[in-house]
C-alpha cells in the first residue's frame, strides 16, 4: 500500500501543479455553459441592427411595420413615399453603407389581394435581419387583415402573442432546468474522457520514457496501476469538486437569479452536484481502467488514437440516446440503457436531473458498474503487467489474449 | 553465500528463446562482467534475477534464498534504457525514487545531496530532468540505483553514452563500491572495458552461457600467441612461417602465431628473424588474448555489437 500512495501521489502533486490542470478548471465548465447555453440563445434567434427603409405609400403599414420590429430586434427603419428618384438615391445609399437594405412595397389594387414587396438587401447573408422582417411583415399583414374584417385591435394581440412553455420539470426542483442537465451531461463526458486518457497517456509516457522499468524493479505492475488510477482520479475529483462548490455557491447568490429566467436559469442542486462526483469516481474507474490496457498495449500517442475509440464507442452511444432519455426519463428504453454499466455514469445521471428515478435503480447502476469495475480492471492489470514490457509491433488480439492467460 | 545464483534458468518470448539454460553465481565484493553481443540476452538475464520477468524453467536465488520481492529493497538496478520524469525537478524525483526503496524522505534527500556532490552535478539540483545533459541524467539515474546502499548492484550497459571523463567517474565508483564489499554486476559489449573492471565474467552467445570463470582463469586458457611489433625498416619479417594471421599497420604490427594442441608457441624464431633482415625492433611483446579476441575465437564469427 506504501508504493500505490507513493505512486499515487507523486502523479497527483505532478499533475495538479500543471498550468493544463488550472486552464482545464476554469475553461471547461465555460466551453460546456457556453455551449449550452449559447445554443439556447441562439435558438432564440439573433437580433438585427440594421438600417433598413421602407418605401411605401401606405403608410399605416410602415408605421406597424416598424412598431412590430422595433419589438423584436435593434433595427433602424426609416420610411419614406416612393417618388421619382428614390429608388436611385437608396441604390446609392446601399452602395455606400449608409443603409443595409430597402423594402419596396407596393399595396394591393383590391382589398382582398396581398401586396406586392420587394426586398433589397445589400447582403444577401444577413439571414437574421430578412427572417426578422419576414416575420415581421406576416404579423403585421395578418392583424392587418383580422382587423379589416372587424376585430378589435386588443383581441387581435391576445391571440398573436407568443405561446410560453413552462420547462421546469414537475417533481418540486423548480430550479432544476434542462439546461443544466446538459451541462452536466457534457461536463461528465468531457471528464470521463480526459481523464480516462490522462491515466492512458501517463503509462504510454512512463513507457516511452523507460521510467516504469526503474519502477518495476522495486515495485509490482498491480502497485503502479492502482497509483496511477487513484492518483490521475484524484485529480479529477479535486477538479469535479472545485466545479461543483463553485456552482453551488453561484446558485445561492442572486447572481444566478440575474443570469436568466425560464429555461435557461442556471440552478444546481446539493443532490445533482453529489450524484455528479459519486457518477465521476464510478465512470473514472471504468474508463480509466480500459484506458490503462490500451495505454500499455500501445507505444506512442498516434497508436493510442488509433484505438481510442474503445473509450468513444460507448460515450458517443450515450450520446444517441440522450433523445430517448429527454422524450422519456422513466420508459423502458432509457430505464434499460442506463443501467448499462458503460451509460449509468452519463444516462442515469442525467435521468437524476431530469426526473429522479426511484431509488432501487441508483443503487442497481452502481452495483452493475462495481461489478464491472472489478472485471475490467482484473483484465486490464493482465493485460497491463505484460504489454507495458513490450515495444515494437502493435499486439494482436490473440496475442493480447494469451497475456491475459498469463499467470 | 552467493549473492546471486540462477540455476539453469530459461526464458521463450512467443517463438524466440531468450535465455537457455544459464547458471551463474555471483559472490559478494565481485565485480561480475555479463558480456555478449546485442541480443545475446543479457538483458533478459538481467530482468529475471530483479524479479521484472519470471522463468519459464529454473530458479532465481538473491541473497541465499530463494527469490522474494522483499529482497529487492537491497538491489539498486540500473536499466539499460534510462528513464527518469522528464518533467520532474531533479531532486524531488530522487526523493521519490528513493521512498520506493523504503527511505523515508529526510534520508532520500540527504543522501541525494550528498550523491550529487560525489558525482560532480550539484548544479543540476534545482533543474528540471528535461534541461539536463544526457550524461546528466544517466548520472541522476545512477544515483537512483544506489541512493538506498544495496548490497547488490545491477547494472545494464551503465557505461554506454558517457564521454571518457564521466566513464572514469562512473568507473572509479563502481570500485570503491566493490571495496566497501558490494556485489556488481554489469553487462556491456564493450570488452576491453570488461577486461581492465571485472574479477569474474560470464560470456553469452545466443541466450547460452559460452564461456564463464574469473578473468584469470578464463585468460589462463588461451594461450600466449598474440605478438605487438613495433619497428623500423624492412618488414618482410611478417612472411615468417610461425604467423597464422597478421594486421600490419606499417611500423606497427598485431600478429597471431599458429598455435598447435594448445601449446604455447615460440615467438623467439620470429624476432631473430626480424633481426636478421636488419629491421630495427622498438618493441617486442608476446601476449595473452584480449577477451574481445577469445571471445571471437568462441563464438567462431561476427559480433554485431
Amino acid at each position: 500500500m506504501h508504493n500505490v500512495w507513493l505512486i499515487a501521489k507523486r502523479e497527483y502533486l505532478e499533475r495538479i501543479k500543471t498550468k493544463a490542470f488550472m486552464i482545464a478548471t476554469i475553461l471547461i465548465p465555460l466551453l460546456m455553459g457556453g455551449f449550452v447555453f449559447g445554443s439556447a440563445i441562439l435558438m432564440k434567434k439573433t437580433k438585427s441592427t440594421s438600417h433598413l427603409v421602407v418605401v411605401t405609400r401606405d403608410t399605416q403599414l410602415a408605421m406597424d411595420l416598424k412598431d412590430e420590429l422595433a419589438k423584436d430586434s435593434e433595427m433602424t427603419v426609416d420610411t419614406m413615399a416612393p417618388g421619382e428618384n428614390v429608388r436611385g438615391v437608396l441604390d446609392d445609399e446601399l452602395k455606400d453603407h449608409t443603409i443595409d437594405g430597402y423594402m419596396w412595397i407596393t399595396p394591393a389594387k383590391t382589398s382582398e389581394g396581398r401586396p406586392s414587396i420587394e426586398y433589397k438587401p445589400r447582403s444577401k447573408a444577413d439571414i437574421a435581419t430578412s427572417s426578422s422582417l419576414q416575420e415581421a411583415l406576416r404579423t403585421v399583414l395578418v392583424r392587418e387583415r383580422l382587423e379589416h374584417q372587424g376585430m378589435v385591435a386588443h383581441d387581435v394581440d391576445a391571440m398573436m402573442a407568443p405561446v410560453k412553455i413552462d420547462t421546469t420539470s414537475s417533481n418540486g426542483n423548480e430550479n432544476t432546468s434542462f439546461a443544466v442537465a446538459y451541462v452536466l451531461f457534457f461536463l461528465m463526458y468531457m471528464v470521463v474522457m480526459l481523464y480516462g486518457m490522462n491515466v492512458a497517456r501517463s503509462i504510454i509516457e512512463e513507457k516511452t520514457s523507460r521510467v516504469f522499468e526503474v519502477l518495476l524493479a522495486t515495485i509490482r505492475p498491480e502497485e503502479m496501476l492502482a497509483g496511477k488510477i487513484l492518483g490521475v482520479g484524484s485529480v479529477g475529483i479535486t477538479q469535479v469538486l472545485i466545479w461543483m462548490m463553485a456552482a453551488l455557491i453561484l446558485a445561492a447568490t442572486p447572481m444566478a437569479a440575474a443570469m436568466g429566467t425560464g429555461s435557461l436559469a442556471f440552478s444546481i442542486t446539493f443532490v445533482q452536484a453529489i450524484f455528479f462526483v459519486l457518477y465521476f469516481i464510478f465512470g473514472f474507474l471504468l474508463y480509466s481502467s480500459m484506458a490503462a490496457a490500451l495505454g500499455a498495449m500501445t507505444n506512442s500517442e498516434q497508436e493510442l488514437q488509433q484505438l481510442n475509440m474503445f473509450l468513444v464507442i460507448p460515450l458517443a452511444f450515450c450520446m444517441l440516446m440522450i433523445g430517448v432519455v429527454v422524450n422519456n426519463p422513466n420508459g423502458t428504453l432509457s430505464r434499460v440503457v442506463s443501467l448499462i454499466p458503460f451509460c449509468s455514469p452519463l444516462l442515469m445521471n442525467f435521468r437524476i436531473s431530469l426526473n429522479r428515478p426511484p431509488a432501487w435503480e441508483i443503487g442497481l447502476s452502481f452495483v452493475l458498474m462495481s461489478v464491472t469495475i472489478y472485471g475490467v480492471l482484473w483484465l486490464a492489470s493482465r493485460i497491463y503487467r505484460v504489454g507495458i514490457l513490450m515495444y515494437g509491433k502493435k499486439p494482436t488480439l490473440p496475442e493480447i489474449l494469451r497475456w491475459v492467460k498469463y499467470s | 553465500m552467493s549473492i546471486v545464483a540462477l540455476n539453469n534458468i530459461r526464458k521463450v518470448y512467443d517463438q524466440k528463446v531468450a535465455v537457455e539454460g544459464l547458471t551463474l553465481r555471483i559472490e559478494p565484493g565481485t565485480m561480475f562482467g555479463l558480456l555478449g553481443p546485442n541480443g545475446s540476452g543479457k538483458t533478459s538475464s538481467i530482468r529475471m534475477m530483479i524479479g521484472m520477468t519470471v522463468p519459464d524453467s529454473g530458479s532465481v536465488e538473491l541473497f541465499g534464498q530463494p527469490f522474494t520481492r522483499d529482497n529487492l529493497k537491497r538491489v539498486g538496478y540500473l536499466p539499460e534504457e534510462r528513464g527518469l520524469y522528464k518533467k520532474m525537478n531533479v531532486l524531488d524525483q530522487l526523493v521519490f525514487l528513493g521512498q520506493l526503496h523504503k527511505l523515508s524522505a529526510a534520508t532520500a534527500r540527504r543522501r541525494s545531496l550528498e550523491w550529487m556532490d560525489r558525482m560532480e552535478i550539484t548544479e543540476a539540483i534545482p533543474k528540471k530532468t528535461e534541461d539536463l545533459s544526457k550524461g546528466m541524467q544517466q548520472k541522476i539515474q545512477f544515483i537512483a540505483a544506489l541512493l538506498h546502499e544495496p548490497d547488490l548492484i545491477i547494472m545494464d550497459e551503465p557505461f554506454s553514452g558517457l564521454d571518457p571523463v564521466n566513464g572514469k567517474l562512473l568507473q572509479d565508483t563502481l570500485l570503491d563500491l566493490r571495496k566497501a564489499g558490494k556485489a556488481i554486476l554489469f553487462s556491456t559489449h564493450r570488452m576491453d572495458q570488461a577486461e581492465k573492471m571485472c574479477d569474474e565474467i560470464a560470456l553469452i552467445h545466443r541466450g547460452k552461457l559460452v564461456l564463464e570463470g574469473s578473468m584469470r582463469e578464463v585468460k589462463r586458457e588461451y594461450p600466449r600467441n598474440r605478438v605487438v611489433i613495433d619497428f623500423e625498416g624492412d618488414d618482410r619479417f611478417l612472411g615468417h612461417s610461425s604467423i597464422e594471421h597478421v594486421d600490419n599497420f606499417g611500423g606497427h604490427a598485431e600478429i597471431r602465431l599458429w598455435t598447435v594442441d594448445g601449446v604455447e608457441p615460440d615467438a623467439q624464431p620470429l624476432l631473430i628473424d626480424a633481426v636478421a633482415r636488419g629491421t630495427r625492433i622498438s618493441r617486442f611483446e608476446v601476449m595473452e588474448p584480449t577477451l574481445e579476441e577469445i571471445f571471437i575465437e568462441v563464438v567462431g564469427g561476427s559480433i554485431d555489437a
